[in-house]
C-alpha cells in the first residue's frame, strides 16, 4: 500500500530531450502502423510540420506520458518511491492541461509531486477498499515556460 | 477545412474513429514507444499471477487512440485540456480465435460538443468523449477543451 507519509513528496527533477524518432515511434503505435513511414506526415516530416505552422515536428497530446516513463526509473521507480504495489495498481484517471506546444528538439524538465492520497471504502471490506494516489507533474521547456501540467490518479486494490 | 469557433454548434458530433483490433504486438509497440513497461501489458505470466485472464492494454494507449481521434478533427495546438477516466480493461485480440475476440479489442471513439464559451480572451469549445469497444463496453469517458480561431 502506498505510504501516506509520502503526501506532498516531491520527486527528483529530471530532464529529457524530445526526439524526432521517438515522436514517430509513438504515433506509429497509436495509429497501429508497422512502419513510421506510414504515419501522418505532420509527425515525421519537418517540412510538413513547418507548413502546418509548427517550429518543428510536434508531439501528440498524450506524448507527455513518456517524459515520466523514460526518466527517474520509469513506472517502477515511481511506484517504489510512493511505496505502492505494482500487482494491485489500477490507473484510474489522467488529465493534461496544455499551455504551449512542445516540438522535437525541446528539452522538457519534469517536476512531479504527490498532491493527494486518500482511501475509498472501508479497510474491513477488502474487496471494496482502495487507496488513491494523485501525482501532479509540471513539464517545463528549455526557456523555463510551463508547457504542460499532468495529473495522474491511480488506485491500489486492498 | 479548418474548424472555426463560429461554425461549431453545441450538439455537433466529432467525426467517429475506429481502431484496428488491438494485438499483443500493438501493446508491445506502445510499451516501447511510451516507456510503460508494466508487465501487465505484455507478460501473460504476470497478468495471470495477479488474477487476470490475460494481458490488458495500457489505459494510456486507449487514451492515445482517443487523442488521435481528437487531433484528426482539431489541430492539437488548439487543445487546452484533455481529461479521461478509465472505466474498464481492454483485452487484445487472440489471433488463434480472431472472430470471437476482435470486437473486444476494437476501439471506437465518439464525441459531442457540449459547451461554447469565452475565457481568458479565447473562444473555447468543450467536447465530451465516449470510448467503447465494438461490443459496446465503455472503456473511458472524458472531455477535451479546445480554443478555436
Amino acid at each position: 500500500m502506498a505510504d501516506r507519509s509520502k503526501l506532498g513528496m516531491e520527486f527528483p527533477v529530471y530532464s529529457i530531450r524530445v526526439e524526432k524518432n521517438k515522436i514517430a515511434e509513438f504515433v506509429a503505435a497509436l495509429e497501429q502502423k508497422d512502419d513510421t513511414e506510414q504515419i501522418h506526415p505532420l509527425y515525421r516530416d519537418v517540412d510538413a510540420a513547418k507548413k502546418a505552422g509548427y517550429e518543428n515536428i510536434p508531439t501528440p497530446p498524450t506524448f507527455p506520458t513518456s517524459y515520466v516513463f523514460w526518466t527517474g526509473g520509469g513506472l517502477l521507480g515511481t511506484i517504489k518511491a510512493v511505496g505502492a504495489d505494482l500487482s494491485k495498481l489500477l490507473h484510474t484517471k489522467e488529465e493534461y492541461e496544455y499551455f504551449a506546444p512542445v516540438c522535437a528538439g525541446d528539452v522538457i524538465t519534469r517536476k512531479m509531486k504527490v498532491v493527494d492520497m486518500y482511501e475509498r471504502g472501508k479497510k474491513e471490506q477488502k474487496s471494496r477498499y482502495m487507496q488513491v494516489t494523485v501525482l501532479e507533474t509540471d513539464m517545463i521547456n528549455q526557456r523555463g515556460e510551463l508547457v504542460i501540467r499532468a495529473r495522474t490518479t491511480f488506485m491500489e486494490r486492498g | 477545412m479548418a474548424l472555426v469557433f463560429d461554425k461549431v454548434q453545441i450538439g455537433d458530433a466529432m467525426p467517429p474513429y475506429t481502431s484496428a483490433p488491438i494485438t499483443r504486438t500493438h501493446l508491445v509497440r506502445y510499451a516501447g514507444a511510451s516507456g510503460d513497461f508494466n508487465p501487465l501489458h505484455h507478460d501473460e505470466t504476470f497478468a495471470v499471477a495477479v488474477g487476470l485472464e490475460t494481458v490488458i492494454a495500457q489505459g494510456m494507449f486507449i487514451m492515445g487512440i482517443a487523442g488521435q481521434a481528437v487531433t484528426s478533427w482539431i489541430d492539437h495546438r488548439w487543445l487546452r485540456k484533455f481529461s479521461v477516466h478509465f472505466l474498464s480493461m481492454t483485452q487484445p485480440v487472440d489471433l488463434n480465435d480472431y472472430q470471437n475476440t476482435k470486437d473486444r479489442a476494437t476501439i471506437t471513439v465518439s464525441g459531442k460538443v457540449v459547451d461554447k464559451y469565452e475565457e481568458n480572451g479565447e473562444k473555447k469549445i468543450r467536447c465530451e468523449l465516449t470510448v467503447r469497444d465494438a461490443q459496446g463496453s465503455r472503456k473511458l469517458k472524458g472531455y477535451f477543451v479546445a480554443a478555436l480561431p
